[in-house]
């Protein structure tokens, strides 16, 4: 049943939201376990700081703010709702790490959710459901319009291999180092309209470009669109998904005030953006990135020519300066570029598995890592500590 | 004519013999290892084909095997057989006692203190009711009411593990139903070694038994344990971790501790689980945590079932001792599901009811206390026991098919379809 595209909820410019995946371990053996439907069926929490879903595995839970203006704002939410994870999942003996995928779990032994939505999914794409078991960190911008919105999606596409390679935190699967700094999109690569956006000069376009896969039969509603970049029209925002879940909260933050600073910068400079040559590099900078991080060689279709990743990032970081001074959020982007240096979450994980021979006690680190992260939540919202029954988080 | 036919086979063996001198004489009985072999193969096909048709816990299967052709029914496995396979059901045992023991998760229990109220109102509870019935309803000796209360108040840890594992179950009711295991199992090997004492105090004039003999059984296991656990963990820090080496490692230090328990009259199952929990807890380089046992641990567990089966005293059974046992169990499920219910907790009072369903089971380590207790004073313990044993022996075939219940009811089973159309 095709679903109605509907109006562009406009929001405040570049305002922010954001949403983390994460994984849900049993402590005995760090495994992937099934406890999502009774960690939220045991939770007790008004929902003060946003919302913790479940997602399309038994195995993962969606923890996602309540829309701010701010990095730091983002930053506390996403605290408290670490926070508020960490001490009933304590109280169920069950762990919860970030990270783009699970590092030896076994796709067969996972379970769907239950719920029609779930149901469908894994009606639709079979085994591909499970394992999607895989987890992101997915940035919303605001915007004031919907043709910016547009303008947007399509100007950070070519942002996208940033965007992986600073948050590449996936290069186990299956008990194996993939030698890739991100195998989580491999996942996401398997589903039929996943990829970047297609070129769309504006609202308009986009609404046709809808409508034509909608005639055609591909798509149902914009949902189906697992695109890199997408814009999200009930939320007013432009949605960047490609990011894994980075292994703390901190790196959210930062990756968040990234997406904040380079869309203001995008909006302000409005570059131009040569789409159509840009949709020949998209799959194979993409692919560049997720393979070898910061090392990774792209190509630049405009100039004809090949770059070093890690050089593009550094000179990013410095163009947008100023633009994040504006905004308050400078000094969350001094730790993207120590990852651009010297390595980020995919590097840290190589190192915990050479220290410790065995990915059980990495995931244990990577537990550890997320849930005794530095950022607090802020205090205006002790609330919740107090842990008074109140409304559950669907 | 049949006759006949039945001396044939002899017949012709001593024919040859008269020509093949290596022949050794016509064997009267099928050999026991032989036999039991044979009855093993039947115990898994038997244990196979009930899940396959039904879905229900393999265990069932192999316990019925053994009663089957055990001494109380057919006879075919004999006292004598019993026996011999009696350390490797001592293994098996073991091996099972050592995992829960290393599941004994005390951390969690400081986590969440409603946990700690509903584990201890289940100790208590249980351990209560089932006295007070056993000493009013039954009209057993205090000594032996406590006896009956220390073997039967805890679930049973082979049964759970294996339905686990079989149905590859996971989540809350499913960890839970561990815990709370664990948990009664260390309360009933304390309350066992008290035990120990007050049946000596009351049976005997020599008090050095009563104070010596707990000690004995409650420091031996400590030590032997202890011991047994150091020496894994010392080996296990130089090998790789997960690795085969490691794994053989846990399973040789295990079966060595079975056997210094064996040889000292310590308990196997005490000694094994406070082995499991002292890996847990001193393993601070996290060096044996995630060594699993083999598959091949299953192979022993049908020993156990089988031979568990065979030991159950059936032949004894008299109407009113059937009814007691019903009655036993009748107060130990209310003394559970009241605790699960009434005390509170994050999960939902139908999952913890789940949870007071899926601990029901009555096994391995029961009779095996029972064993031990009836050995002191054979005169008066077989008798006196006589209560417990007929309720494991009911738990026997019906604990299983509850645990498994409790862990299908609570959608935690990994394929809720049963597989039917064949073994397997």
């Amino acid at each position: 049943m095709t679903q109605a595209l509907g109006e562009f909820r406009h929001s405040d410019a570049l305002s922010l939201g954001v949403e983390l995946e994460l994984q849900l371990v049993s402590r005995r053996d760090f495994d992937l376990t099934r406890a999502a439907t009774d960690l939220l069926g045991s939770l007790k929490y008004d929902g003060c700081f946003g919302e913790i879903k479940l997602e399309i595995t038994e195995s993962m839970i969606e923890i996602s703010t309540q829309p701010q203006t701010t990095v730091d704002a983002i930053a506390a939410d996403l605290a408290g709702l670490r926070d508020t994870l960490r001490i009933h999942a304590e109280r169920n003996n069950i762990g919860i790490c970030g990270g783009g995928a699970h590092a030896f779990h076994r796709w067969p032994d996972r379970r769907i959710c239950p719920g029609e939505r779930f149901d469908v999914l894994y009606q639709r794409y079979g085994y591909l459901a499970k394992q999607f078991t895989v987890f992101g960190q997915h940035i919303h911008i605001g915007c004031s319009s919907a043709d910016d919105a547009i303008w947007l999606t399509q100007a950070l596409g070519v942002y996208v291999p940033i965007f992986i390679a600073l948050s590449a935190s996936s290069p186990f699967v299956d008990g194996e180092d993939t030698l890739f700094q991100s195998a989580r999109l491999n996942a996401v690569s398997a589903f039929p309209l996943s990829g970047q956006c297609p070129p769309l000069a504006d609202w308009a376009d986009f609404v046709r470009h809808c409508e034509f896969l909608q005639a055609c039969g591909i798509a149902a509603s914009i949902k189906d669109l697992y695109w890199d970049v997408r814009p999200k029209p009930e939320f007013g925002t432009v949605e960047i998904r490609v990011c894994d879940t980075p292994l703390s909260i901190e790196q959210a933050a930062a990756l968040t005030a990234l997406a904040q600073s380079l869309s203001r910068w995008l909006l302000r400079t409005r570059p131009p953006l040569s789409t159509e040559r840009q949709v020949h590099a998209a799959r194979f900078n993409k692919f560049q990135a997720c393979r070898y991080g910061m090392a990774a060689q792209i190509s630049d279709p405009v100039a004809c020519s090949v770059r070093s990743l890690g050089d593009s990032t550094c000179e990013l970081l410095d163009a947008l300066e100023e633009d994040a001074r504006e905004l308050g959020c400078a000094h969350w982007l001094a730790a993207l570029r120590a990852v651009a240096a010297g390595g980020g979450d995919a590097a840290w994980l190589r190192a915990r598995w050479q220290e410790y021979g065995n990915l059980n006690d990495v995931v244990r680190a990577c537990s550890d890592r997320l849930l005794n992260g530095a950022v607090k939540h802020s205090g205006k919202k002790e609330k919740f500590a107090q842990q008074q029954p109140g409304r559950q988080a669907h | 004519m049949l006759e006949f036919l039945s001396d044939l086979p002899r017949t012709l063996w001593e024919r040859l013999r008269d020509s093949l001198y290596f022949l050794p004489p016509f064997p009267e009985q099928i050999d026991s290892l032989a036999l039991f072999s044979l009855l093993l193969l039947l115990g898994m096909l038997i244990g196979e084909w009930l899940q396959a048709r039904t879905g229900w816990p393999k265990v069932i299967g192999y316990v019925l095997a053994g009663t089957l052709f055990g001494p109380s029914l057919l006879g075919w496995i004999s006292i004598e057989t019993l026996a011999k396979v009696r350390p490797l059901a001592d293994a098996a045992l073991g091996l099972l006692m050592l995992e829960v023991g290393r599941r004994l998760d005390l951390g969690w229990l400081l986590r969440n203190p409603e946990l700690l109220r509903s584990t201890s109102s289940d100790i208590v509870l249980s351990c209560l009711l089932i006295f007070l019935f056993a000493f009013y309803g039954v009209g057993l000796s205090p000594a032996w009411s406590a006896a009956t209360a220390a073997i039967t108040m805890a679930s049973a840890p082979a049964v759970v593990l294996l339905t686990v594992e079989q149905s590859r179950s996971q989540g809350q009711v499913t960890e839970r139903i561990i815990l709370h295991t664990a948990i009664s199992c260390a309360a009933s090997f304390v309350a066992f070694t008290l035990v120990l004492g007050i049946v000596h105090a009351e049976h005997s004039r020599n008090w050095i038994n009563a104070v010596i003999h707990p000690l004995w059984v409650g420091v031996g296991s400590l030590l032997v344990a202890s011991l047994a656990a150091h020496l894994a963990l010392t080996i296990a820090r130089l090998l790789p971790k997960g690795s085969l080496a490691q794994v053989f490692v846990l399973v040789a230090s295990a079966l060595l501790a079975v056997g210094i328990a064996r040889m000292l009259a310590v308990p196997v199952f005490l000694t094994l689980f406070v082995m499991g929990v002292v890996l847990a807890v001193r393993d601070e380089r996290q060096s044996l945590r995630y060594t699993v046992l083999p598959e091949g641990h299953w192979l022993l567990a049908i020993i156990l079932f089988v031979v568990i089966g065979a030991a159950l005293p059936w032949s004894s059974f008299t109407w009113m001792t059937g009814l007691q046992a019903l009655g036993l169990l009748a107060v130990r499920a209310v003394a559970k599901m009241a605790a699960l219910a009434l005390t509170g907790g994050s999960l939902p009072v139908k999952k913890r009811l789940l949870v007071g369903l899926g601990i029901q089971p009555l096994s391995a380590t029961t009779v095996f206390m029972a064993y031990e207790l009836a050995r002191l004073y054979p005169g008066i313990g077989l008798s006196a026991l006589t209560l417990p044993l007929f309720a494991a022996a009911i738990m026997e075939l019906s604990g299983p098919a509850l645990c498994w219940l409790a862990l299908r009811r609570s959608g935690e089973c990994h394929d809720d379809r049963p597989v039917r159309g064949g073994i397997a």
